[in-house]
């Protein structure tokens, strides 16, 4: 009985040590004291398909948009501008001008490296000169193919993505992982092989997790090539985004959808996953703007400013 | 006692946890990639430079000729004859043996073909898709299946046959060497494998009785077709021989 009573009182003395350092756990862990808010701007592009130069002067909808060298020109002046850029693409790097027929893939991914892309995702047409090729032409990437539902276990593509890779920018760690949509019917199985597509959700939800507890991440970001939105329940970004937990937000891509501004969808813990995707061919280029500060009240529901 | 314990690890693991960053603010933009908003970065183009030359001179090879623009159309047309034509006869080289018939996608053809010169790069335009060409071997019931299918919405585009077409059913089918189409007899159709594997809704041609992989991409056998044109001498005039006809 005493032995008890005093563990009681033992535990009451901890437990108010423990509030004590709950309270003052921030400053204490940052060492250096307090710091003021830290932006982070994260930049990004979906299906480019091989659209290196601008579209031809040919009277068409999209004369004279993109051009992989003015894209460089734009991220170099945001650069200089912000001190933390991230730089990040959702796949269908590849396919759809006679670059890819003639070059397979070389220049875009030269062309991605000098950009300073920090990472990518595969997409289905990026399987399109077969996967020995994605081998190749990914081997000559300075930035990692994120990808956590496919399993590449029995292809020549094993070990050379990553599932998840974490970004550290002045404290902030922003944990980025990849999702691919599903090769078959798609994408020919001579192309994919034995490429083994596992369920979004359930990767999604194990993947964020684990970036948010195990890496610590105050920040998790998807990139996603399963489409902004179907009819039906078919899985896209906005199903995604509404049944999972501890993702901020998905950097989407395949339907080539021009979005105005990211839209919120709210996930299973009611909190407001951004979901963005910026049409196609690299006529534009997404950007974000974050602003972090140590220890605040996590952004919830409220309106947020949104320039479009 | 042990729930105690428990308890307490529990609220000393909470407050050891590092709090973090908090996302406080977020806006976005959306910037458009064109002439108004950059230049284009010199390093950049230099690098490309070599590329593009590249694909220039691959891309401005002049195939052939052609005596006036050859179009698309439905439910038949210059264009649609001349390129099932030309994929069944390359078909039938790379195969080595008969086909009955060839099969194009209406809306894979994605551009018309030039007055004058045919270049490769106007290949890359009709036929950007790397498509494969198979072979697949049908029984007569389930290759009416597959006319009727294209014929609903007179999106038929086939070479080495003639048909008719009411109501989106295809009749008096006859091939060229006057045979008709019998239900339980066997032909050879060559075709995108985007079609052969289910695309564009024909999912029934998964049941075919043999498929078999030509390994030559559409475009190829298209490139190689209009070079050989090439060397004749003889310019392509665009003639339409009404193969398909409505009723």
């Amino acid at each position: 009985m005493d032995a008890s009573a005093s563990t009681r009182r033992d535990f009451l003395k901890l437990l108010g040590t423990a509030a004590v350092i709950g309270a003052t756990t921030p400053d204490l862990l940052a060492g250096t004291g307090h710091k003021g808010p830290v932006r982070l701007t994260i930049l990004h592009t979906n299906d480019v398909h091989s659209r290196l130069d601008p579209f031809p002067m040919d009277g068409g909808r999209n004369a004279g948009k993109g051009g992989v060298a003015r894209r460089a020109t734009l991220i170099e002046q945001i650069r200089r501008q912000e001190k933390h850029v991230l730089l990040f693409d959702a796949g269908d790097i590849f396919q759809g001008t006679p670059y890819f027929n003639l070059y397979k893939g070389e220049p875009e991914i030269l062309a991605m490296n000098r950009l300073g892309y920090d990472a990518g995702t595969i997409g289905n047409h990026d399987f399109d000169g077969g996967i020995d090729n994605m081998v190749t032409q990914f081997g000559k990437a300075t930035f990692p193919m994120l990808i956590a539902n496919y399993d590449f276990k029995n292809t020549v593509l094993d070990g050379r993505t990553k599932p998840y890779k974490v970004f550290v920018k002045d404290g902030i760690r922003v944990g980025v992982f990849g999702l691919g949509i599903k090769p078959e019917g798609l994408i020919p199985k001579d192309a994919y092989r034995e490429t083994v597509y596992l369920d979004p959700v359930d990767v999604a939800m194990t993947t964020a997790q684990q970036l948010r507890q195990q890496e610590r991440c105050d920040y998790v970001v998807c990139l996603s090539h399963l489409g902004y939105k179907y009819e039906g329940p078919t899985i896209s970004d906005t199903v995604l985004a509404g049944k999972t937990r501890n993702i901020d937000l998905i950097i989407g891509g395949h339907t080539h959808t021009f979005l105005d501004a990211p839209v919120a969808i709210t996930n299973l813990d009611g909190q407001p996953v951004w979901v963005n995707q910026v049409g196609f061919a690299g006529i534009n280029l997404g950007r974000l703007d974050l602003t972090f500060e140590r220890g605040k009240a996590a952004l919830t529901g409220q309106s947020l400013e949104i320039k479009a | 006692m042990k729930k105690y314990v428990c308890l307490l690890v529990l609220v000393v693991l909470a407050a050891c946890q590092p709090k973090g960053y908090q996302l406080v603010n977020r806006t976005a933009q959306r910037i458009g990639v064109d002439s108004l908003t950059a230049s284009a970065d010199s390093s950049v183009v230099r690098f490309l430079q070599p590329y593009r030359e590249g694909l220039n001179r691959s891309m401005n090879e002049v195939l052939t000729h052609a005596t006036a623009r050859i179009e698309k159309g439905q439910p038949d047309a210059a264009l649609n004859d001349l390129l099932s034509d030309a994929l069944l006869q390359q078909a039938r080289l790379r195969y080595g043996k008969p086909i009955d018939m060839s099969h194009l996608n209406y809306g894979g053809i994605r551009n018309n073909l030039p007055e004058g010169d045919i270049t490769t790069g106007s290949i890359f335009e009709v036929m950007p898709f790397d498509n494969q060409l198979v072979v697949l071997t049908l029984r007569g019931d389930m290759l009416q299946q597959l006319l009727d299918h294209f014929a609903n919405g007179d999106k038929l585009v086939v070479g080495g046959i003639r048909a008719k077409v009411h109501n989106g059913h295809a009749h008096d089918v006859v091939f060229g060497n006057g045979r008709t189409l019998q239900p339980a007899e066997l032909y050879t159709v060559a075709m995108s494998d985007y079609i052969a594997d289910g695309g564009d809704n024909a999912g029934f041609l998964k049941k075919a009785v043999k498929r078999e992989t030509l390994t030559y991409l559409i475009r190829d056998a298209l490139l190689d077709y209009f070079r050989q044109q090439g060397k004749t001498g003889q310019p392509i005039k665009p003639i339409s021989d009404g193969r398909i006809s409505l009723d």
